[in-house]
């Protein structure tokens, strides 16, 4: 537990220093404005000359307290409308995945680029949502179209 | 792209590097660095590095040492020890050379560069490189590695060096930090690199002392800032991991004194910014003092001041190195009731008031910016978990913490203030986006600081926005809005809160802002506006103030800036007060109606949301028929968009685009020059999808927002009759359904049609009280079975169709299984019709969902359907999914399977004989399928729900156990390397566990051993 929030704390130092443009991340504040390091809301751009350029995507990092030991949990809020997103809106993705990719010195810096790469870059080998997975294998025009309409629907202040 | 033939001597390839470093086109260079790569990869790559290493020119030589890191990473593998050993002292030689022969700086890095790479290959046979190299330097020639015994001490040799190779020393000891700072101490392969550095730092902390100390024998050969460079690797290096590197402790004197020198002070205060902020523990508490005592030097005022004034070039890093050293004291600094902490803190806020705009110009206020956020949280920790004896140390410094704070909002405040519009405009985007980031922090400080100030903190921005409001600076005022928009969250509802932001909603402030030609700027018109939207609950508290704030948002629609977020204001407004708008409703659809008249085309997605605003007002209406009234006027505006566009499709000519009714057709109006105007059939199929939209905006919009019970044994009929009673209702439903099925004839090709009705329908699934988009289930039951093979999207019909079986079970239970029994043979006719089970994954996962779903809630509903064959398509469907390939329905498929072994009915003998004959009649074929899996078939993700029925199978059915055995000995199981003791011995083990969690280990191991050792996740 020591381990999970001294990590948090240092994260957030380093995220504080230096964070790719366009993105945020801060944990959760309660209503009294006290910090909740274990739950941080962050947001993701689309990446410029995508489709997804424009738009800011909300996602809740949950970290368990087994991090870093165990990966953080990925959701998007609302869910996304993407393959590799389930319906609930967590994030499928092997950096997050205990039992593939994730390694403790993951940082959240990376899991969020790896999240926005994601995004103009499905992986059709681990769908996780029929109905954009669907869309994107069988008809690209709508599945663009359709992201189009969502990066306006979520568009960057 | 030609390629250049291989050079066939010395002279021609000595030409080619010498043409590299002349200015030619690209693709000379790149054709050039190609057959240059080639030479360096051949096998005479190793004897062309040592000729060239002789020869003068500073490009060849340095072509050199990097042809000999090339073979060194890529050929030398196969070297005897006794060749590396060769080379190695060769090496060492002809760096010596470089250092006398007038060779340029940048060969001899390069050739330290190669001793790295030397040593990163052959740790073994150079443990100490250092000590090694220092030998070798002074003797003055490559020694062997055995003679090391025979050196004289490190630190002798380094007291005797000359300048000239004490730097090339300092510059290998660098390339060798740096190099294995980038490789993984925890590594095997990595791990004696490590342990050679962590050996050497005792020699490395001797050579950079006199690196730092100034150069008696030879003044103009510099080696401190190199020293300094050095340093800095190890710390960073230290900061990776736990090596003990504690001799190094002993250079942070010297390297503290090259702050007095003015040409090393940024790479000194780099150096101490980063010792700061890695690894604080490395400085003692002296150094602490002398660095707090330089930070009050006269020295330092005129750094600071130039920081201040705006010329931060040079003296950036003199900040950056105060804020390190805030950072790493925080908690002293700021329990520090001393002169010289708080003297170091008020700088520390004035930080924040330097001369530019942030970001622009200004590159102090972010980093200071974040240290004031730390010094926030801190003092949120301290002050709220303070025990209670510390109450009176708390007492002394919180007051003057709170000063600083106060200091610190004041200039934040002047900081986000926004640049004329002209100025912002000539920015770059990233300066752009940087300032207003920079806005978004000072929110989130803002919100820290609430936690600690709470109301004063919402009194003083209300007392800045007036008195600025007076004076009419509108960037203040504007200031000001934003400040008291990032507190929204954290106010309650309490009256002084109230009380407070009244003052701001009562000003004229908010008379201005309905002004479009008033003299408030765009940026304060949309902060003002936003200003509202967050505030949305205090409205609903005080409603004499809501009517006004939405009229000005509506008066804003138009506008291309304002637009989008004043939709966005209307409808969280809307929404979340629609019990006290009811009776704005009529003035509402008059505000949208005046619009679409207008001539002006709203943004479709700021049109919908207005709509939904709408609505959701109708929804609370109170009075039936005053609500349904409301409801028809809003609908007509739809349902004569949606015939328009059904006529423009039969009857293109009657496009006229001068008619706002059809410019709602064209994406983007304004921009559309004539000749990009699409076909008018395409316009039509617009005007269609806009208005469709905006129907399912209705619909979200008058979802009922209050919970109301249900009876699900309640006699339906009720329920029916209650709607049917509706007379007006009835008919409102069948206009809507009408429209819906006519834009879905007209455009029967349009798969976003079809997306849109299954949304409308969908909104109405959730509802339990009758309403307008609350369709009978027999009405929902026709629209499906209207749709075909040839319906686009036919896996969101289906997954819409599994909502509306959700929404059945959730009603009352009587004309259920009827509904169902109509359903269920038009599910699986969607599956017949499908080429391969897999060649549209949404309806075969969804189709399987849905029969899931019947089947486990009615048993006798699925197991009834007639004719048998249907039945048993769908199991044989269902047994090709298992096997396949795609994740998604193979997932459902095992969800299916797992139902099905389970399936079972109490109250109905002859029920119960059909399904106890199907499984037996299946079961040996889904044991044949599941053992494909785990026998290798089976993506390792899948594992843990294919394991799901297998359990079930073991755990429900006496005959498992042999329908398993004969599928391990199945032709069809993929493994055949794996003997068949071993397959029986899995049986054993699982039929033991009972179906057990630790079945799903068993089975994971089992698949493994299946797909071959070499399997691993990465490949």
């Amino acid at each position: 537990m020591a381990l999970c929030q001294n990590r948090l704390q240092e994260e957030r130092k380093q995220w504080r220093k230096d964070h790719p443009f366009g993105f945020y991340a801060r944990p959760q504040k309660n209503h009294q404005g006290v910090l909740d390091l274990k739950v941080w809301e962050c947001g993701i751009p689309g990446k410029e000359k995508t489709i997804w350029e424009g738009g800011l995507f909300k996602l809740l990092v949950t970290f368990p307290d087994e991090y870093p030991t165990k990966p953080p949990k990925c959701k998007f809020t609302p869910p996304l409308f993407h393959p590799n997103v389930y319906p609930s809106g967590t994030v499928c993705l092997s950096i997050l995945n205990e039992e593939e990719a994730w390694k403790p010195s993951i940082t959240v810096k990376q899991i969020l680029l790896g999240v926005q790469d994601l995004l103009d870059d499905p992986n059709p080998e681990s769908p996780a949502q029929a109905e954009a997975y669907g869309l994107y294998k069988r008809d690209r025009q709508e599945y663009e179209k359709r992201i189009k309409r969502i990066v306006r629907e979520n568009a960057a202040p | 792209m030609e390629q250049i033939p291989l050079p066939s001597s010395l002279g021609e390839v000595e030409a080619l590097i010498n043409a590299l470093y002349q200015p030619n086109p690209p693709e000379t260079i790149s054709r050039i660095q190609d057959v240059l790569h080639r030479l360096q990869r051949s096998p005479e790559g190793w004897q062309l590095a040592q000729s060239l290493i002789a020869n003068p020119n500073n490009n060849i030589k340095f072509f050199a040492a990097l042809t000999l890191i090339v073979k060194l990473n890529r050929d030398s593998d196969g070297m005897s020890e006794d060749d590396a050993k060769e080379l190695l002292q060769k090496v060492i030689g002809w760096f010596l050379q470089s250092l006398v022969d007038g060779s340029g700086a940048f060969v001899t890095k390069k050739l330290c560069t190669a001793l790295v790479t030397y040593f990163m290959r052959f740790s073994q046979l150079w443990p100490h490189p250092l000590r090694h190299l220092l030998y070798s330097l002074d003797i003055g020639r490559g020694m062997p590695v055995e003679g090391l015994d025979d050196a004289l001490p490190a630190n002798v040799i380094v007291g005797n060096l000359d300048r000239r190779k004490l730097r090339a020393a300092i510059w290998f000891t660098a390339s060798l930090v740096e190099e294995i700072t980038k490789t993984d101490m925890n590594v095997a392969k990595y791990m004696p690199v490590h342990k050679g550095l962590q050996d050497s730092v005792a020699d490395a902390t001797c050579l950079l002392a006199r690196g730092f100390s100034p150069p008696s024998d030879n003044p103009a050969l510099l080696t401190q800032e190199d020293a300094l460079t050095c340093f800095q690797s190890w710390v960073m290096y230290w900061q990776r991991g736990s090596a003990k590197l504690g001799p190094l402790v002993a250079l942070v004197d010297p390297a503290m004194q090259c702050f007095a020198d003015e040409s090393l002070f940024s790479a000194t205060a780099e150096l101490f910014s980063d010792i700061l902020s890695y690894c604080p523990s490395f400085l003692s508490e002296e150094n602490y003092n002398s660095l707090a005592a330089l930070f009050d030097s006269a020295w330092a005022a005129d750094h600071y001041k130039e920081i201040v004034d705006g010329h931060e070039d040079g003296n950036i890093a003199f900040g950056l190195l105060m804020l390190a050293y805030g950072d790493a004291k925080v908690l002293q600094l700021m329990t520090g009731t001393d002169d010289r902490s708080q003297r170091f803190l008020q700088r520390l806020s004035g930080l924040l008031a330097a001369e530019g705009y942030p970001v622009h110009d200004d590159y102090i206020f972010v980093p200071a910016l974040e240290f004031w956020s730390t010094f926030v949280e801190t003092m949120i920790d301290e002050a709220f978990t303070q025990e209670s004896d510390h109450a009176s140390e708390l007492l002394v410094w919180r007051p003057l913490a709170e000063q600083h704070l106060t200091t610190v909002l004041m200039n934040c405040w002047r900081k986000i203030q926004w640049p004329p519009v002209e100025t912002f405009a000539s920015w770059d985007s990233a300066e752009r986006t940087g300032f207003t980031d920079a806005r978004k922090d000072v929110g989130d400080l803002l919100q820290s600081v609430f936690a600690l100030k709470g109301l004063p903190l919402v009194k003083f921005f209300v007392d800045l926005l007036l008195r600025s409001l007076e004076l009419q600076i509108w960037p203040e005022v504007e200031a000001c809005a934003y400040c008291l928009g990032s507190l929204s969250d954290c106010v309650s509802d309490s009256s002084n809160y109230d009380i407070e932001l009244g003052r701001v909603f009562a000003s004229p402030l908010f008379e201005l802002l309905g002004e479009q030609r008033g003299p408030l700027p765009l940026r304060l018109r949309q902060t003002g506006l936003s200003l509202i939207e967050r505030y949305s609950e205090y409205f609903e508290r005080h409603a004499e103030y809501l009517p006004h704030a939405l009229n000005l948002l509506f008066a804003a629609v138009g506008d291309a800036q304002l637009g989008g977020p004043s939709a966005k204001a209307i409808s969280t407004l809307c929404s979340s007060c629609r019990p006290i708008l009811t009776s704005e409703a009529p003035t509402f659809i008059r505000h949208y109606q005046t619009i679409r008249t207008s001539g002006l085309v709203l943004d479709s997605l700021a049109e919908e949301r207005i709509v939904l605003a709408i609505a959701s007002i109708i929804q609370a209406i109170p009075d039936k028929v005053q609500k349904m009234q409301a409801f028809g006027q809003l609908l007509s505006f739809f349902t004569s968009d949606i015939e328009r566009a059904v006529q423009l499709k039969a009857n293109p000519g009657m496009l006229n685009l001068s008619d706002p009714n059809f410019l709602r057709g064209v994406e983007q109006p304004s921009s559309a020059a004539p000749s990009q105007v699409p076909p008018a059939e395409e316009i039509a199929l617009q005007i269609a999808l806009r208005a469709l939209r905006c129907l399912s905006s209705m619909a979200k919009g008058m979802q009922d927002v209050k919970d109301h019970v249900v009876d699900i044994d309640d006699d339906d009929s009720q329920q029916q009759t209650k709607q049917a009673n509706n007379a007006e209702l009835v008919g409102v439903q069948a206009t809507i359904l009408a429209a819906m099925l006519q834009t879905q004839e007209t455009f029967a090709s349009s798969g976003e049609v079809v997306e849109i009705i299954c949304m409308i329908l969908k909104a109405g699934f959730s509802e339990t009280e009758p309403g307008p988009f609350v369709f009978p289930a027999e009405v929902v039951v026709d629209f499906f079975l209207k749709q075909g093979p040839a319906t686009p999207r036919l896996g969101t019909v289906l997954s819409t169709a599994c909502s509306f079986v959700g929404s059945l079970y959730r009603g009352p239970r009587m004309y259920v299984p009827n509904h169902l029994s109509r359903l269920l043979p038009w599910v699986i006719s969607i599956l017949q019709a499908l080429p391969e089970p897999e060649s549209d994954t949404e309806v075969a996962q969804n189709g399987i969902y849905f029969v899931d779903r019947v089947m486990t809630k009615y048993p006798a509903v699925f197991f009834g359907l007639q004719p048998f064959q249907t039945l048993e398509f769908f199991f044989m469907f269902c047994l090709k999914v298992l096997n396949g390939k795609e994740p998604l329905p193979k997932s459902a498929a095992a969800d299916f399977w797992t139902s099905f072994i389970t399936s079972k009915t109490e109250d109905d003998p002859a029920l119960q004989a059909t399904i106890t004959g199907a499984i037996e009649h299946l079961g040996p074929l889904l044991a044949i399928s599941l053992m494909q899996n785990f026998g290798g078939n089976a993506a390792r993700s899948e594992l843990d729900k294919l394991s799901e029925p297998l359990k079930k199978l073991v755990t429900g059915n006496v005959h498992a156990q042999m329908w398993l055995q004969n599928a391990l000995q199945h032709e069809t199981f993929p493994a055949h390397h794996v003997p068949l003791e071993q397959r029986i011995m899995l049986l054993k083990k699982i039929i033991a566990l009972r179906g057990n969690r630790d079945t799903n280990k068993v089975l994971r191991e089992f698949w493994l051993l299946c797909r071959g050792a070499n399997f691993s996740y990465a490949s």
